[in-house]
Formats: C-alpha cells, structure tokens, sequence
C-alpha cells in the first residue's frame, strides 16, 4: 500500500502538471475552451477519485468543490472568467501541500484551505446566480421557438441509441413539429438497414430555455451533428401562416437550412412578436409528423463517407476558428499526450545501480580489450570484441533511460512567466521549442535554478514594460523563448528575448565602481557582456524581489560549469538578449583524449579540445612570454610538466599541444605524448581534492591504473588569471 | 483454474490499486490504461477475461464507448463489466445501463466490497 501510496503521489503530481498547462493553454486561447475544460475536468475528477481511494477524503472533499465549479463551466463555457483561473491555480498550489498534510493538521494549510473553500463555494454562487438570471430571463418572455437540427452519424444505431426516443423527449419540452428528411441513397439498391439515414428538424417552442435542449441530446454529443438555432423570440407554431407555408418546403431532398426556416417567417413578418397569444396547436401535427419519422427511420440507404460531425451548440454565433495556430498546435499536442504509448515507471535508485554496474562493466570490458592485445589469441580475441560492442550497446541503452525530455523542466517555467508577468505588469508571451531534446536526469534537475534565475532576469530586466515597448516601436507584448537543441556531443538551452537588451556603457561604469575592473582595461563588447557573472555584479538600478535574491549570475555560471556545461551571454542594445547554456548529454561518462605526462595518464574531454599540433619541445622553449603562434594566432600555452613540477629532464623531442578552448576562450596545453581517444567512465575524486586546481574527476584505465580527468575551464581560468597578473 | 479480470482505468494508482486487490484474491488481472488499450488488450489477449472492470471518465475513449465497443465482438458479447467511478449521476448511469454496462460501483469503495461483488458477478 505504501508502494501505491508513492503511485499516488506522482501520479498526483502528473495530473497538476496537465492541468496547469491546459489552465495556461486556456488563459491564452478561450476559443479552444472546450476540450480544455474537459481536459481540467477530468483531470480534477480523476485527482478527486484517487485521493478519496487513497483516504485523503479532506483533499477529495476540498476537490469535490472545484470538480462541481468546473462542471458547470464545462457545460457553459462563458462562465470561465479569470478569476476562476486565478482561483484555480491557487487551489492547485494547495493541495500540492495538502497532499503531503492529508489531514490539514498543520495552521497554515487550515487557514488557507479555508479561505479557498470559501472562494470557490463563492464563485459557485455566482454562478448559480448567472444561470438562474438567464433563466428568469428566458421565463419572462416566456415562449421562444428554436429549430434545432439533429442529424445522427451513420452507425447511430449500433449502439442501440433510437433516435426516436430523443425526438420523444424533445416534444416533452413544449410543442413541437418535426420535419424529416432523407437521404437519397436510402432509396437505392445499396440500402444497409443497420444504417440511419435520416435527419430531423424539429420546429421546438418552448420555455425551458437553450440548456434544457441541449440536456436531451447530451449522451449523443459525439455521434450526432446537433445544431440549435433560436428561430423566433415568441410562439412561431401558434401563427397559422407560418404552417401554411410549411407543406411547400417539407420535401424530402435536402434538410432545410436555419436561414430556410427564418425566411418563412419573416416574409411577411416584419416586425417579431407581438400576437404571442393564440391558440395552442392541435396535437395532430405533432403525432402526424411523428408517424412520419418512424417511417423514414425503417426507410432506407447506403452509406456514404461523410466527414466526421461536429456539434454545434450555441444559438445563431458560430464557434470561431481563426485562434492563433501555435496554441492550437499546442492543444493538439496535449491531447496526443493521452495516447502514449505504455510506459514502466522504475525508481530512479535502481536506475543509479544499473548505470554503477555498467560502468563497471566498461572498465572491465576495457581491462579485458588490454588483456587480450597483449596474450594474442585468436579465440579470446573474437570474444573480447564482442564483449566490446555488446558492452557498448548496453551502456548506450542504459544511459539512455537516464535520460528525461527537457520538456519537463521547460513547462515549470510557464507558470513561472505567468505569476511574475502578472505581477510585475508586464504583458509576456513564453514560447518554448524543442522540448523534446533529451538530457540526463540530474542535469535537468540541477538545472532548474539556473535557468529560473535567467529567465526571472529576462523578464525582470530584459522585457521592458508595455508603454516602453510601444514607445520603442515594438509589439506590446513581449516574447521570452526557451529553447533546447543537439549540436555535436551537447545540448544547448538558449533563453531570448526581445526586450531592451543589456548596455556596455552601463555594465562597464557599474564594474568599475565595483572594481571589478580597472580604468585602463580594454575590453571587447564580448569580455564587457561576461563581466555580469563576476562575483558581485548586478546592474539593475533597482533590486526587484523578482530577480534581486541575492543571488547573482556568477552563481548560476558556477552551478552550469559544475554540470561541466557552459554559458555564453549575447546582447544587442534595444533588440534582446541570449543566453546560451552548453551541456554534455550525460555526467557519468565522457568522451576523453587520452594524454600522457611523464609517465601519469590524464584525460581532456572532446568536447573542450578544438585542434591537436606537434611541435618541436624547442620552439617552445624558445618562445617570448608563453604565446605561441598556431595556425597564424596567438595562443598563451601552458605546459602540463611544468604545472604540475614534473620536472623537465627526459623531456621527448617532440611535443604535443592541445588546443582547448572553454567559453570563447582558446588556450595550449603542452603534453609529452597523445595516446588516443577514450570512453572514460568519470568517478569524482575524494574530498582530500576539492581544493585542486585542474581536476574534475577521475577514471579507472584497462590496466587498472587510474587517470585523473582535467577541467578545461579551470585551466583557461588559471591562466588567464595568470596572464593579468603578469600583463 | 484461475479467473482473467481486465481492470481499465487511466490513474495508475486506482489501476494497481484495483489489480493489487484482485490478485491477492487469486485473480489473474490484465490491465489497460484507457478504453481503446483496454480493447486492445481484450482483442490480442488469448485467454479469455471472465469479467471486465473499467472506469467511466478516461482520455480518448471513455468508458461507455469502451462498453460498447466490446458489446461489439463476438467473444465477449455476454461479459460481465462493472463500472468504477467516482460519478453517480442517474444520467450517466443510465446511459452506461443502455451500452450495457453489469454493475456500478461508487469509488471510493472497501477492498471487501469489491470483491464481494466481483465473486457475485463471476461466481
């Protein structure tokens, strides 16, 4: 049960998700409300169900509330407004609490769950008093005549729905007269008895009002087009002329339009009303008409393919269809969720324990490859190599399942963008793209802040308010855009947008007075732009709580180089900003150039190395200031002997450089020999290591000897570092 | 000989829940998780189910549409099918009773009840 009772929880989780973004779908899209709705119905029904299976009967209760409000929005979609969104994510927000304090014990969720009850059960009286309103409103002018059109789907009949009994139960509204009609097709030789050929008008006159209409074909929605039309505000049934005119257009050919039946009355009727008052029509019509439609329902028809039907329901107003395409897009998208295809959930501790043991078996696979290259055997050799790919293989697929969809993180945001839009007065649109570009799960999660932190920038300092933008010639609204992408060995995440664009003039003056910087320092719009992730910079004018935590963006370039990822800012005064996160598929195995220094192995990853050159150890040696000159550019160097005091006796004649280069940054690094490429499963070196300098890790080679892995970045750090203190 | 239950529900959690219960009493339960993979599981599973279990409200194809469309095949034109929901309208019952649902039973429901109208339908 306890297992379950996790079920439950991440289940419950899943469902908040869903319905928040339909929630925001539906803020920015009413006109596709009504599969939104549904969706947020069903989604808080199915919460309800299961917390009240699960004993959180004071969650289900709070739920049963909100379930009832949404009940009724879905059956009247004008009811939506935006305080029922605004109640709604609030409500959300509690029972996220509530359902780790199933018996609200603690204070705060009494008060709060209080105060939301008593919210919503108001909103619910509101309601209730709009449709009692429409009500009164539609008894006070007392009969009114729609024509309401019903045409039912081919195989209607199959699941034994009589179309009969619904007209029967139409005609209890009020008076009524049926018109049939048939298609041709029913009359020819292709005739299929189990197919319904027949649709109905059915003049109806009435006071019960539009919804009770609907009520009666309410379980036919979906195998039926159902169109209903006030026709005439007033008894169109009870004037004599209106059925004379009538046998002349009851023919069997086509279904008369709304606009057919209009025309008849208002041929000579130009003014509506007014002799509401006659005399009730004879029962005879309404069973004469009534004999007929049995009739054609026996009559018969092939079938023709038509185009699966739509229901209409609101009067004369047809539903728009011109909503902008990207949201509809996106409405797609959620429902297609429901089709996935099955899925297990595994936890995520069994997941860890088979990535160790594949690791594992990658060192020994490699233990193994070393063996059999030194003890030539035929036999062991063929072996070996298919412990090879099958080892590769597995690890592939393995690493794989550690891998989650972006998406995930990226739909925290919305609601994110929302709240702080709202709250900082600033009209946003957050567009996302690629989301479904994958990542191992821990960066995703280590991720979360970082990205928080830019995107609260973007929105707090980048997008400018809706007067400025106008003023500036741009959309009122702004745009923030979160988009994810593979390039080569790394997924990038880039947030941009289009707001006012950071100022060298202003980030140079504000680190100066931070002395971050000295007067005489040259920099390019490049080196200006990453001087706000040094420590202790932030150029707002004024700290917001929105973006101003104290936190700054050296912390978040901290947390990104942590991941072994890197960040890139670009900005243009007045069009935007971009900044773009680098980051390694995966933390636990990288793709590594194998070095050699005087006898130790160490590893550069791939990813951070641009080119590899050998040179002569003289010209080196030779070489002014430690600045080499490679492929006509002046590279600083550092040679990895004389870092680590390895000592320079029995120095090779010859050398390697390596070019790495780390944000924008290039620089050499001077080894005695390349022994190739490496698949290097990384395991972080013991705390004793924390404070070095160029180690991020470390890997067990195939002959069980270890080889520690080098951090790029801190040695582009270190030596530019080094280089101002000489310069 | 073991008796095969589907139990149809899109929560997961209602779905083991369900399928844990029905096991423990020595049931053999298959799962789907919305209507039309409840079908599919119907159709492509040999062995034949003594009962289905579904929920009404489920993405896609709900749980009447499920009703009828396995009122359809030939194999299980007869089968019990109870329906679990949260949802008591008379309406929608009795929509579920013309598609020709068996049973109705309200969620939150007691693990003891459940099975005693299970072994009541089945027998």
């Amino acid at each position: 049960m306890s297992n379950l009772r996790d079920v439950y929880l991440e289940e419950a989780e899943e469902l908040f998700k869903r319905i928040e973004e339909a929630l925001l779908l539906l803020e920015n899209s009413p006109e596709d409300s009504s599969s939104l709705i549904a969706d947020v119905f069903r989604s808080m029904h199915t919460l309800k169900g299961n917390s009240g299976m699960f004993g959180l009967t004071k969650v289900a209760d709070f739920l049963h509330n909100l379930e009832t409000l949404y009940e009724k929005v879905r059956s009247d979609h004008s009811l939506l407004s935006e305080d029922i969104i605004e109640c709604t994510f609030k409500s959300l927000d509690h029972v996220k609490k509530i359902i780790y304090d199933p018996e609200i014990e603690e204070q705060e969720n009494i008060d709060e769950n209080q105060a939301l009850t008593d919210e919503i059960l108001k909103i619910l009286k509101r309601t209730e008093e709009v449709s009692i309103d429409l009500h009164s409103i539609e008894a006070l002018s007392g009969m009114v005549s729609y024509l309401v059109f019903f045409q039912p789907k081919h195989d209607v009949f199959e699941d034994g729905t009589n179309p009969i009994l619904l007209l029967d139960e139409l005609a209890e509204l009020g008076k009524s007269k049926v018109f049939s009609h048939m298609e041709s097709k029913a009359l020819s030789d292709s005739f299929d008895p189990k197919v319904c050929y027949t649709s109905w008008n059915i003049v109806l006159v009435t006071e019960k009002g539009l919804d009770a209409i609907r009520d009666v074909f309410i379980f036919v929605e979906d195998s039926a087009m159902i169109e209903i039309n006030e026709l005439f505000d007033g008894d169109i049934l009870a004037d004599q002329e209106f059925h004379e005119r009538l046998p002349e257009v009851d023919l069997p050919s086509a279904p008369l339009s709304f606009d057919d039946f209009r025309s008849l009355i208002e041929i000579d009727r130009p003014s509506a009303s007014g002799d509401t008052e006659i005399e009730v029509i004879p029962e005879t019509t309404d069973s004469s008409t009534e004999e007929k439609t049995e009739k054609t329902e026996s009559t018969p028809e092939p079938a023709t393919k038509k185009a699966p039907v739509e229901t209409k329901k609101t009067s004369t107003s047809t539903s728009s269809s011109e909503e902008p395409s990207v949201y509809k897009n996106k409405v797609k998208k959620l429902f297609d969720k429901n089709k996935t295809a099955s899925s297990i959930r595994v936890s995520s501790d069994k997941l860890n324990e088979l990535m160790n043991n594949v690791s594992e078996l990658v060192t020994t696979q490699a233990a193994l490859a070393l063996f059999t290259k030194n003890n030539f055997d035929p036999t062991l050799d063929a072996i070996s190599d298919n412990v090879e790919k099958l080892t590769r293989q597995l690890r592939d697929i393995s690493f794989g399942m550690t891998l989650v969809q972006v998406d995930n993180l990226f739909s925290r945001f919305q609601r994110v963008i929302r709240d702080l839009s709202s709250q900082l007065g600033k009209s946003v649109r957050f567009v996302t793209e690629g989301g479904d570009t994958e990542l191992d799960k821990t960066i995703i999660e280590n991720l979360a802040d970082p990205l928080m932190h830019i995107i609260r920038n973007s929105l707090d300092h980048g997008i400018e308010t809706a007067e400025e933008r106008v003023k500036n010639g741009k959309p009122e609204t702004g745009t923030i855009k979160l988009m994810s992408y593979y390039s080569g060995a790394k997924v990038y995440i880039r947030v941009e947008d289009d707001g006012g664009g950071m100022d060298p003039e202003k980030i140079r003056k504000k680190a100066l007075e931070k002395k971050l910087i000295s007067k005489d320092d040259n920099l390019s719009e490049k080196e200006t732009f990453d001087l706000i992730f040094a420590p202790g910079f932030s150029t707002a004018a004024n700290v917001t709580d929105v973006s101003g935590r104290g936190v700054g963006m050296d912390v978040v370039r901290k947390n990104i180089l942590d991941l072994r990822g890197d960040i890139q800012v670009e900005s243009e005064l007045g069009v935007g900003t971009s900044i773009t996160l680098g980051l390694p598929l995966t933390l636990s195995v990288i793709d590594g150039l194998l070095i050699k220094v005087k006898g130790t192995h160490f590893i550069i990853p791939l990813a951070e190395i641009s080119k590899c050159f050998e040179l002569d150890r003289k010209e080196i040696s030779n070489e002014f200031n430690s600045v080499i000159v490679l492929d006509d550019e002046q590279l600083p160097y550092l040679d990895l002997r004389k870092e680590f005091n390895l000592g320079m006796e029995d120095n090779p004649e010859v050398t390697s450089v390596i070019v790495v280069h780390k944000l924008g940054t290039k620089i050499g690094v001077c080894v005695d020999s390349i022994e190739g490429e490496y698949q290097a499963v990384l395991k972080p070196v013991g705390k004793y290591y924390r404070d070095q300098e160029f180690i991020s890790g470390a890997t067990i080679l195939g002959d069980g000897s270890l080889a520690l892995v080098l951090d790029a970045y801190k040695i582009v750090e270190r030596k530019m570092s080094k280089q101002k203190v000489t310069a | 000989m073991e008796k095969n239950i589907l139990v149809v529900d899109d929560s997961e959690s209602i779905r083991e829940l369900v399928g844990d219960i029905l096991t423990k009493a020595g049931f053999n339960v298959f799962k789907g998780y919305d209507g039309r993979n409840g079908l599919e599981v119907l159709t492509s599973t040999e062995e034949n189910m003594s009962m289905i279990i579904t929920d009404l409200f489920m993405p896609g194809m709900d749980g009447i549409d499920l009703i009828k469309e396995i009122r359809k095949l030939e194999r299980y034109q007869y089968i019990p099918i109870l329906m679990l929901t949260t949802e008591s309208h008379m309406a929608k019952k009795m929509e579920a009773k013309k598609a020709g649902v068996t049973g109705w039973m309200v969620k939150p429901f007691e693990e003891e009840k459940l099975l005693k109208t299970v072994h009541k339908i089945i027998r």
